[in-house]
């Protein structure tokens, strides 16, 4: 059996998915989720082999959902929305269904799952390297245990390198999120933060103080108090964005 | 220069040469050829004056020809005129005498009228001009404003077309009779954003019925997640307004609605009398602690932008959250 759940805001729409998939006795269905919060909690508590999902749903969307995941399943997207294929090609998604879709097509996408899912690839194969999805964005999804915290990118004071994670500083406390720097960089404005060293991201509003702490490198003070090192390609850099 | 103008003018130079040529006793019929022989010659710079300073203004370093080319032309006419009637009187030595006593006395008159014909040919030229350009801009403004209104009117989200083809796809073999009936709404939904009249007023009754049309097809989708609640009193149905203004109002709440909260999403509509003003509000539930992934989106500006096209205003549509509620309310000018 492969055990599947599907993720989508819409009844109507979560009900074709349904209904055409009724046409493959090997899959289950465990659930039909109406948002990405019901949608993490099922993946987690099922691990089901393959998803389908969509994008544009309530708080948070299917890509921010992915991305909150360890271990993520096969997943094939279902949206309107065809601005998303090229991100969800980037997820290594399994398919992407542009909705309305046939039933020709849904099963063109069940096939190429099934082809991977034969050879075992699909089985936590397609993990998906949503860290390189480089898509400005306004906000961070984090999750803390099982709850999603929702941060606006404005809100965070710095980012700080921790490994496999970035440590998320905001003033009301500190989130980590599986992500590489170098992506990280690319998804923020670079107007707004700026990269002032190999483990560290400021947000330029913050700045109180640059001073010199030895030779070639800075320390950048923050308003929330915190002083962050700063390497001397970093401080060039900072000097240019700040026009000094 | 007005039609009227040079006749009038040449009219009012020869009755003036002639009374004047009287009081210095000529003769009635040697004091008339003088005089209409001298206003032909006037109207005859005059003519050639307008056309030169009407279609060529000069300018910088051809400033003098404003100055020179009267000169010259007065000069020429008076020449023509004291040749011409010494020709014709040939022999009458009192007129003689009396034509070129007062030769230079004419000249400067000319010249004097002639250059003020030419000042004056040049302003009005200017002004014409000015109009001309005026007019032109004011229709080419009109023209992209109503390209531009247009335009914003049909701005159809895709999306919404495709997925409420996706839910009448899923609807076709579980309930084919509530796919027919979206179907028909759907067409007519679609319709009304293509309308063709599109630059006349409709009753908020029809706004209403259309805005009702709308929400039926999203009822469709979200199912039961979504409630709208309409509280506008009978009486204000017949106002009129821009066709189109609300609905976009109404699918921004939705959209941010259904997206920004989980659960259920009830948007307020009411509408009542605020002075001068047709007040509508609509609001949505709002979470003050997310961030809308596309902030405020296009639905509002369009709006913003159409109310400014329309009525020359920016302050009608005013927009925040209150407490856990996203409210926008628009004003639009009736009861004058």
């Amino acid at each position: 059996m492969i055990r599947t759940i599907i993720i989508d805001d819409e009844p109507l729409a979560a009900s074709i998915v349904q209904e055409f998939l009724a046409e493959f006795p090997q899959f289950q269905i465990l659930e039909v989720c109406q948002d990405g919060f019901q949608g993490l909690k099922a993946i987690q508590q099922h691990k089901p082999d393959l998803i389908f999902l969509d994008v544009q749903m309530p708080k948070i969307t299917g890509f921010e959902m992915l991305e909150l995941l360890d271990e993520p399943p096969a997943v094939i997207f279902t949206t309107a929305f065809d601005q998303y294929a090229l991100k969800a090609f980037d997820a290594k998604a399994m398919d992407y269904l542009l909705k309305p879709f046939s039933q020709a097509r849904f099963k063109q996408a069940i096939d190429r799952f099934l082809e991977s899912w034969e050879i075992g690839k699909a089985e936590r194969g397609a993990e998906p390297e949503l860290s390189q999805l480089a898509e400005k964005s306004n906000r961070l999804v984090v999750r803390v245990k099982n709850d999603i915290k929702i941060i606006p990118i404005q809100d965070v004071a710095f980012f700080e390198a921790e490994d496999d994670y970035i440590s998320i500083h905001t003033p009301s406390g500190k989130y980590l999120k599986k992500m590489t720097m170098k992506t990280l960089e690319e998804t923020l404005d670079p107007g707004k933060f700026a990269r002032v060293h190999r483990s560290y991201i400021i947000n330029l509003n913050g700045i109180t103080g640059i001073e010199t702490y030895e030779r070639d490198t800075y320390l950048v003070k923050l308003r929330g108090g915190q002083q962050i090192p700063v390497s001397k390609t970093g401080y060039s850099k900072l000097r240019q964005v700040l026009g000094m | 220069m007005g039609k009227w103008i040079i006749p009038g003018a040449g009219v009012i130079w020869l009755l003036g040469c002639f009374l004047l040529l009287i009081e210095y006793d000529l003769e009635t019929e040697v004091a008339l050829l003088d005089s209409v022989f001298f206003s032909l010659i006037f109207l005859g710079g005059v003519f050639v004056l307008d056309r030169v300073f009407g279609l060529f203004a000069p300018k910088g370093k051809n400033v003098w020809l404003l100055f020179a080319v009267p000169f010259f032309l007065s000069l020429m006419g008076v020449l023509v005129h004291f040749y011409g009637l010494s020709w014709w009187y040939e022999g009458e030595e009192v007129y003689l005498g009396f034509l070129s006593s007062n030769f230079y006395l004419r000249w400067a008159i000319l010249a004097l009228a002639e250059q003020l014909v030419s000042v004056l040919a040049l302003v009005v030229s200017k002004l014409e001009r000015q109009e001309e350009i005026q007019k032109r801009e004011a229709q080419m403004l009109q023209l992209s404003k109503d390209a531009e209104l247009a335009q914003l009117r049909q701005q159809l989200q895709p999306h919404f077309l495709f997925n409420s083809l996706n839910s009448i796809n899923a609807l076709v073999i579980s309930q084919p009779q509530k796919a027919r009936e979206m179907v028909l709404q759907l067409s007519e939904f679609l319709r009304g954003t293509i309308r063709k009249d599109s630059q006349t007023w409709i009753s908020l009754e029809e706004e209403l019925n259309y805005l009702k049309l709308y929400l039926q097809i999203e009822r469709v989708r979200f199912g039961h997640r979504l409630e709208v609640d309409f509280e506008v009193d009978q009486e204000f149905l017949s106002i009129k307004l821009p066709q189109l203004l609300i609905q976009p109002l109404v699918e921004n709440a939705i959209k941010h609605g259904l997206y920004g909260v989980t659960g259920n999403v009830k948007i307020g509509i009411s509408g009542k009398k605020e002075g001068s003003y047709f007040l509508l509000e609509v609001d949505n539930p709002f979470d003050p602690e997310s961030t809308s992934a596309e902030g405020t989106g296009f639905g509002l500006s369009s709006v913003e932008r159409r109310l400014f096209l329309l009525f020359g205003r920016t302050d009608l549509l005013e927009y925040g959250p209150e407490g856990n509620l996203f409210r926008v309310k628009l004003k639009i000018p009736q009861f004058q």
